[in-house]
C-alpha cells in the first residue's frame, strides 16, 4: 500500500514538471497581425558610463518619435506602415549585464532588430552576439583600432574617429596652422591611449617639436602642477587627450594658473551639453574631436536639431547623440530600402550601400565608417563648429585662440 | 628652487586636503560613535551638489549662501535616516560586529538607492556651473576665488569641528562614547542625542563638501563614491574613531598626493595613495595618531 502511494506521487510530481515544462516549451500562439516593429538595445542608464550614455539614449528616443510621427516604416509583407517601438534595459554601464540583456532581447523578448549600446566596451562585448543571432547591429558610440579587426558580417560602426583618422586630422591641422612647439597630456584609458599611439608618431614625423607629454589618471581632479610645468615650457599648442571630466579640470585650472596658449585641443568634454554654460567665454577657440556642428546642412539636420530642442529643450552634444542617430538612420534607411525585417536582407543591404546621414553620406568597408571624414571642431561665439577639413567646414578656424577673458 | 611653484603645490594640497578632512570627520563620526560604515557617504556630497546647483541655476542663489539650506536638508535627512532605519538597527543588533556589517549593507543599498533616483530624477548628463571663476594672485600663486573660498570654509568648519570636539561638554561626551559606549552610558551621557547629532553634523559637512566642490568641478549623479573611498582612506590614516586624526589626516592625505604627484607624474597619484595607505596599515594599524589620541 506504501508502495503505491510513493509511485502515485512520483507519478504526480513528474505530471505536474511535465504540464510546466510543456506550458513552458509549447510554441507561442501563431503572430498575431504585426502592430510594431520593435527595436532592442541595453543602455548605460546608470553607472560610470550614463553620462557619456545620456545624448544617445535622448537621439533614440527623438528618432523613434520622428519616424512615428510620419507614420512608421513601410514592411511590404504586412502592406502598411509600422510604427517603430523601442523595447530596452538599463545596463547599469556593465558588459556582462549588456550581453545577457541582448540575449534576452533576441531570444525571450524576440524584437525585430537592435540597435547599440553605449561606448566602446561595451560594443566589443556584444559584436559575437550579432553573428550567433545574425541579427544586424549598427554601432554608434564606439572608436576602437580593435574595432576593425572583428570579422563579423552582422556589425558595423559609423563613427569617425577612429584614432588613426582623428589624430591625422588634428596633425594636419596644426601643419596648417603652421604650429611647432606641442605639449600632450592623456587620460589613462582606452580611448584615449589609442589616440596618443597615432599621435606620437604623427608627431614626430611631422617634425614638431613635442616639449611635454605626460599622463594622468580619469577622475584626477587636481591637475594645476601638471598645467604650471606646461606653461613653463610655452608650447603653442597643448593637446589634452581627455574624457569630459578631465577637459573640465583642464579648462578651469588653465584658467587658474594662467596657461594661455594659442591653440587648445580636448579630445572630447567640450562637445558636452553643460560645458557652453559653465565655462561661457571661456570656451572660445577651444577644439575637439565631434562629428557635427547646428549648422551643417546634411539630411535630416535641420530636423533633428528642432526635433531635439522641441523635445529636451536644448541643443543636442555634437559626439555620441549624432553617433546613436546616425546609427539609426543607417537602420531605418535599411529597412525602408528593403521594406522588410528580414535580418539577412537588412544585413545586405547595409553592407553594400551608400546612407544619407545627418553627418553626410555613410558607408561601410569591412565594419568601419569610411566615408565620413574625422573632424576637428571648435568652440566660436558660444556656439560649436566645424572647422577641420575645410571641405567640410561651417566657419573658420579661430586661430589664435584668444586668451582667458578676465571676469 | 621656484617658490612660487612650491606654494603652489603647497596650496592645491590644502584645499584638497580641506575637503578630504571635511568629508572623512563625518565618516569617522558616524563609525566612532555609532560603529555604523556609511559607504552612502559620497551620495550625501552628490546631493549637496545637486541642491547647490539647482539653486544656482535655477534661482541664481549664491553657494554660499545654499550651503545654509544644504545643512539644513541634510540635517533633516539626517534625523529621518537615523531614526528610522539605524536607531532600530543599533537595538537589535546583537553585537558590534553583527552592526558593522548590517549597516554597511543598508548604507550600500542606500548609496544606490540615491545615485540611482538622482540619475532617473536630473539625468546622468554631466552638469556645472560657473562662480566667482576670476583669478587672484596670492602671494605670487594664481588661485581662483572659488577654490579660495573652498580652502577658507573647509579651514573654518574644521577649526569649529575641532573646538567642538576638543572645548565642549559636548564634544566630550562624543568622545567618551567612541571610547566606551557602556561606560558613557553608565555616566549619564545620553547616547540617543548623540547618535542624531552625529548623524546630522556627518552628513551635513558631506553637503558642504558637495556645495563646495559643486561650484568648481561637474557633477553626475555617480561623482560620490570616488570621495567615500577617499574618506575611507583617510580614516585609517587617522584612525579609526579619532576625529582629530582624521582632520589632520585628510589635510595630510591633500598635501601628500599633491606634492607627491607634483615630483613624480599626476599617473602615479593612486599609487602613491595605495602606497601611503598600505605602509601604515603595516606600520601603524591603529592609524598614522592612533586610536587613543584625543
Amino acid at each position: 500500500m506504501k508502495e503505491r502511494t510513493l509511485s502515485v506521487s512520483v507519478s504526480v510530481i513528474i505530471l505536474t514538471l511535465a504540464l510546466i515544462i510543456g506550458a513552458v516549451c509549447l510554441p507561442a500562439p501563431a503572430a498575431q497581425a504585426k502592430d510594431n516593429i520593435t527595436i532592442g538595445f541595453s543602455m548605460a542608464l546608470t553607472g560610470k558610463y550614463s553620462p557619456n550614455a545620456a545624448g544617445q539614449m535622448e537621439a533614440y528616443q527623438l528618432w523613434e518619435e520622428l519616424v512615428n510621427k510620419k507614420g512608421g516604416l513601410y514592411i511590404k509583407k504586412y502592406g502598411k506602415k509600422l510604427p517603430v517601438k523601442l523595447v530596452y534595459y538599463d545596463d547599469k554601464s556593465s558588459a556582462d549585464t549588456a550581453v545577457r540583456i541582448y540575449e534576452k532581447l533576441l531570444s525571450v523578448d524576440k524584437v525585430d532588430l537592435v540597435l547599440s549600446p553605449c561606448t566602446t566596451v561595451i560594443h566589443f562585448a556584444i559584436a559575437p552576439l550579432a553573428a550567433k543571432y545574425k541579427v544586424p547591429i549598427v554601432g554608434s558610440t564606439a572608436a576602437s583600432m580593435k574595432l576593425r579587426k572583428i570579422k563579423n558580417p552582422y556589425f558595423w560602426f559609423v563613427s569617425n574617429a577612429m584614432p588613426d583618422r582623428q589624430m591625422r586630422a588634428l596633425v594636419d591641422l596644426l601643419k596648417h596652422l603652421k604650429i611647432k612647439d606641442v605639449a600632450v597630456i592623456y587620460a589613462q584609458e582606452l580611448f584615449p591611449r589609442e589616440q596618443l599611439e597615432y599621435l606620437e608618431p604623427y608627431l614626430k614625423e611631422g617634425g614638431f617639436n613635442v616639449l611635454l607629454n605626460k599622463d594622468y589618471p580619469v577622475g584626477e581632479k587636481d591637475l594645476t602642477t601638471l598645467l604650471t610645468e606646461i606653461k613653463g615650457k610655452k608650447p603653442e599648442a597643448v593637446i589634452a587627450l581627455c574624457y569630459p571630466g578631465g577637459s573640465f579640470t583642464v579648462t578651469a585650472q588653465a584658467q587658474e594658473v594662467g596657461l594661455n596658449p594659442k591653440f587648445l585641443f580636448e579630445l572630447i568634454g567640450p562637445a558636452v551639453p553643460v560645458f557652453g554654460p559653465k565655462f561661457g567665454k571661456a570656451t572660445e577657440g577651444i577644439t575637439m574631436m565631434g562629428e557635427w556642428s547646428i549648422h551643417v546642412t546634411w539630411q535630416g539636420a535641420k530636423e533633428y536639431l528642432e526635433g531635439y530642442r522641441a523635445k529636451f529643450n536644448k541643443n543636442p552634444d555634437v559626439c555620441n547623440s549624432i553617433d546613436g542617430y546616425e546609427s539609426c538612420q543607417v537602420l531605418e534607411q535599411a529597412i525602408e530600402k528593403t521594406a522588410s525585417l528580414d535580418r539577412e536582407k537588412i544585413r545586405d543591404y547595409i553592407a553594400n550601400n551608400e546612407f544619407s546621414t545627418i553627418v553626410g553620406p555613410v558607408s561601410f568597408t569591412g565594419s568601419e565608417n569610411r566615408k565620413t571624414s574625422s573632424k576637428i571642431l571648435q568652440w566660436q561665439n558660444g556656439e560649436i563648429d566645424i572647422v577641420w577639413p575645410l571641405h567640410d567646414a561651417t566657419a573658420k578656424i579661430l586661430y589664435p585662440k584668444p586668451p582667458w577673458p578676465k571676469k | 628652487m621656484d617658490w612660487t611653484r612650491v606654494l603652489q603645490v603647497i596650496s592645491a594640497g590644502l584645499i584638497m586636503g580641506g575637503i578630504y578632512a571635511l568629508i572623512a570627520v563625518g565618516l569617522n563620526l558616524i563609525y566612532g560613535t555609532m560603529r555604523l560604515l556609511n559607504i552612502a557617504h559620497g551620495e550625501f556630497i552628490m546631493l549637496g551638489a545637486y541642491t547647490t546647483y539647482w539653486l544656482y541655476t535655477l534661482y541664481g542663489v549664491s553657494p554660499i549662501i545654499s550651503m545654509f539650506l544644504v545643512v539644513l536638508l541634510a540635517v533633516i535627512m539626517g534625523l529621518v535616516i537615523c531614526r528610522l532605519i539605524f536607531l532600530p538597527i543599533i537595538k537589535s543588533s546583537k553585537s558590534v560586529a553583527v552592526l558593522e556589517g548590517n549597516s554597511l549593507l543598508i548604507f550600500f543599498g542606500l548609496s544606490i538607492i540615491f545615485s540611482n533616483v538622482a540619475s532617473l530624477l536630473w539625468t546622468a548628463d554631466i552638469r556645472g556651473y560657473s562662480y566667482m571663476t576670476r583669478v587672484i594672485q596670492v602671494a605670487g600663486v594664481p588661485l581662483m576665488y572659488n577654490r579660495l573660498i573652498a580652502l577658507g570654509i573647509s579651514l573654518l568648519i574644521c577649526l569649529a569641528c575641532f573646538l567642538l570636539i576638543q572645548k565642549t561638554m559636548l564634544g566630550k561626551a562624543i568622545r567618551a562614547l567612541i571610547q566606551g559606549r557602556e561606560a558613557s552610558k553608565l555616566v549619564g551621557i545620553n547616547d540617543g542625542f548623540i547618535y542624531y547629532f552625529s548623524f546630522c553634523l556627518a552628513f551635513a559637512m558631506a553637503g558642504i563638501a558637495g556645495c563646495l566642490l559643486s561650484m568648481f568641478y561637474e557633477i553626475t549623479p555617480f561623482m560620490g563614491m570616488p570621495y567615500t573611498i577617499i574618506a575611507m582612506i583617510v580614516i585609517v590614516l587617522g584612525g579609526l574613531g579619532n576625529i582629530l586624526g582624521s582632520l589632520l589626516g585628510g589635510f595630510f592625505l591633500g598635501l601628500f598626493e599633491t606634492i607627491g604627484v607634483s615630483i613624480t607624474s599626476p599617473g602615479l597619484r593612486a599609487i602613491l595613495t595605495y602606497s601611503l595607505f598600505i605602509l601604515v596599515i603595516l606600520i601603524r594599524p591603529k592609524g598614522i595618531f592612533g586610536r587613543g589620541v584625543y
